[in-house]
């Protein structure tokens, strides 16, 4: 699976690199710094739970 | 060498003139003229076009190059596509779809009544914010009612000029009713473009090509230029060039033609490229460009004149460019804004130790190339203006003037 942020909706909130440090980090304004797209198997309920936490709806997790 | 003002002059082509036949006075070609100079509106089927622009291989003219025959087979045919030619123009440096519009409208329309005869269609929407090449076009319309009556509906809708709003998924969206920015899906306008209906959108050269194409017939079409990418292309030459203003020359063409020796830093593809050291050894073809790292995009080449301060220039487009920001995307609002800064600070003969790190933030991080394109501007300028950074380190100036050579907007470029 792949972590997508949808930049048109994002607003830096910040939770989603907490939430998915494996693959995403926040940069100084608290937007995200996609690491590494590809979502490891063991880690999909984590990138699931940062997807729904997301307060502008801005992250997907896609099939490849 | 003087500091040239880009000036509504009229265009030059270097050896065989095609697109620019009969307009190098810079004499718009009513349609009598255009008719004596290019025959008569002549139509194809979809797979002849295609199996045309294949043979030529055709690459869209707009920025992206991409294939004018995946392009044509990607889009279904049938009453409800749509046939959009972006005209919009929005980098303020190029000037050559306007150029085309303005003197050679019937070209252009040939080529987007030939691509909507073969997908089917009757509907040809043409965004354009020049208002020369509006009228132009209208007129041109107006000319065809008469003389020539063909079952197309063609309409002109005026765009707005911000650099952005070119992009054609915004024109799509701004044509619809909508905001003029990029969406954030990467939706395909042959699935789903102008009103939701597969959509064929290119660029206003790229449908006088097309017109070329379907005039000359591929193999006289193929007679000049690369084997690569034959034919001609447009080119926008600013500052320290061989001329000025809109060019037309073969692909084969070597760059130093146009901007001879090594008197300094050449821009290609605007401000969306990047800057090199020198030209030499590389030609006009969009593809061998791309193979060295390098795009044309919309055509706009550029050498500052020596006694024009390039750190100037290049800050003076940064601001414009993170102005340009659509806003939607928070990374490259703040991120454009604080490179423009830490470039101006460059500028003043202050340090920046952010700009790496600021660069790096907006890579793929955007729903557009914007964000992108800006970093492949200052990046490739940062690398090859060392000597001109030392300099303004050292002393907080260059002692040359800034002199506006890279146009910003309306104002700066009549």
């Amino acid at each position: 699976m792949r972590i997508e942020v949808d930049w048109t909706r994002c607003d830096g909130h910040g939770l989603c690199g907490l939430l998915l440090p494996e693959n995403l980090a926040n940069d100084t304004d608290g937007f995200p710094v996609v690491r590494d797209p590809e979502v490891a198997p063991g880690n999909v309920h984590h990138a699931r739970r940062a997807v729904s936490a997301c307060p502008a709806l801005a992250l997907r997790l896609s099939r490849p | 060498m003087s500091t040239t003002p880009l000036t509504r002059s009229a265009p030059t082509a270097f050896g065989s003139a095609r697109l620019l036949a009969g307009v190098t006075h810079g004499t718009r070609a009513d349609l009598s003229t255009h008719r004596r100079l290019h025959g008569p509106q002549r139509h194809r089927t979809l797979e002849e076009l295609a199996a045309d622009a294949a043979r030529v291989q055709l690459l869209g003219r707009g920025g992206a190059a991409f294939p004018v025959a995946t392009k044509l087979a990607a889009v279904p045919p049938g009453r409800r596509t749509q046939v959009v030619v972006n005209g919009s123009e929005s980098e303020p440096a190029s000037r050559k779809d306007r150029t085309l519009m303005t003197l050679t409208p019937h070209l252009v329309l040939d080529g987007a009544l030939a691509v909507a005869r073969a997908l089917r269609t009757s509907h040809v929407t043409i965004a354009v914010h020049d208002q020369a090449a509006a009228s132009s076009l209208h007129a041109a319309l107006q000319e065809r009612a008469l003389a020539e009556p063909s079952p197309e509906l063609v309409r002109v809708e005026r765009r707005p000029a911000r650099f952005v709003a070119g992009e054609i998924r915004a024109v799509l969206r701004g044509l619809d009713g909508g905001p003029a920015v990029p969406p954030s899906r990467r939706t395909l306008p042959s699935e789903a473009g102008l009103h939701g209906a597969p959509t064929f959108a290119s660029n206003v050269e790229t449908f006088a090509q097309i017109a070329l194409l379907v005039s000359l017939g591929p193999a006289e079409y193929a007679a000049v230029g690369s084997p690569e990418e034959p034919g001609t292309t447009l080119l926008t030459l600013l500052g320290d060039t061989r001329a000025q203003g809109v060019v037309e020359v073969p692909t084969d063409l070597p760059l130093d033609a146009l901007v001879p020796g090594t008197s300094g830093p050449v821009l290609l593809g605007g401000y969306h490229g990047r800057w090199v050291e020198d030209v030499v050894g590389l030609s006009v073809t969009r593809p061998a460009l791309r193979a060295g790292g390098l795009a044309l995009n919309a055509g706009v080449v550029a050498r500052l004149p020596r006694e024009a301060c390039a750190l100037a220039e290049v800050t003076a487009v940064t601001r414009w460019l993170a102005a340009q920001s659509a806003g939607q995307c928070g990374p490259c609002l703040f991120g454009t804004a604080a490179l423009a800064r830490d470039v101006d600070d460059l500028l003043h003969g202050r340090t920046a130790p952010e700009v790496d790190a600021r660069l790096a933030g907006l890579v793929r991080r955007g729903a557009c190339a914007h964000p992108d394109g800006t970093v492949a501007f200052v990046t490739s300028a940062l690398d090859v203006l060392t000597d001109e950074l030392a300099t303004h380190r050292r002393h907080g100036t260059c002692g040359r003037p800034y002199a506006g050579v890279l146009p910003l907007g309306e104002r700066s470029v009549r």
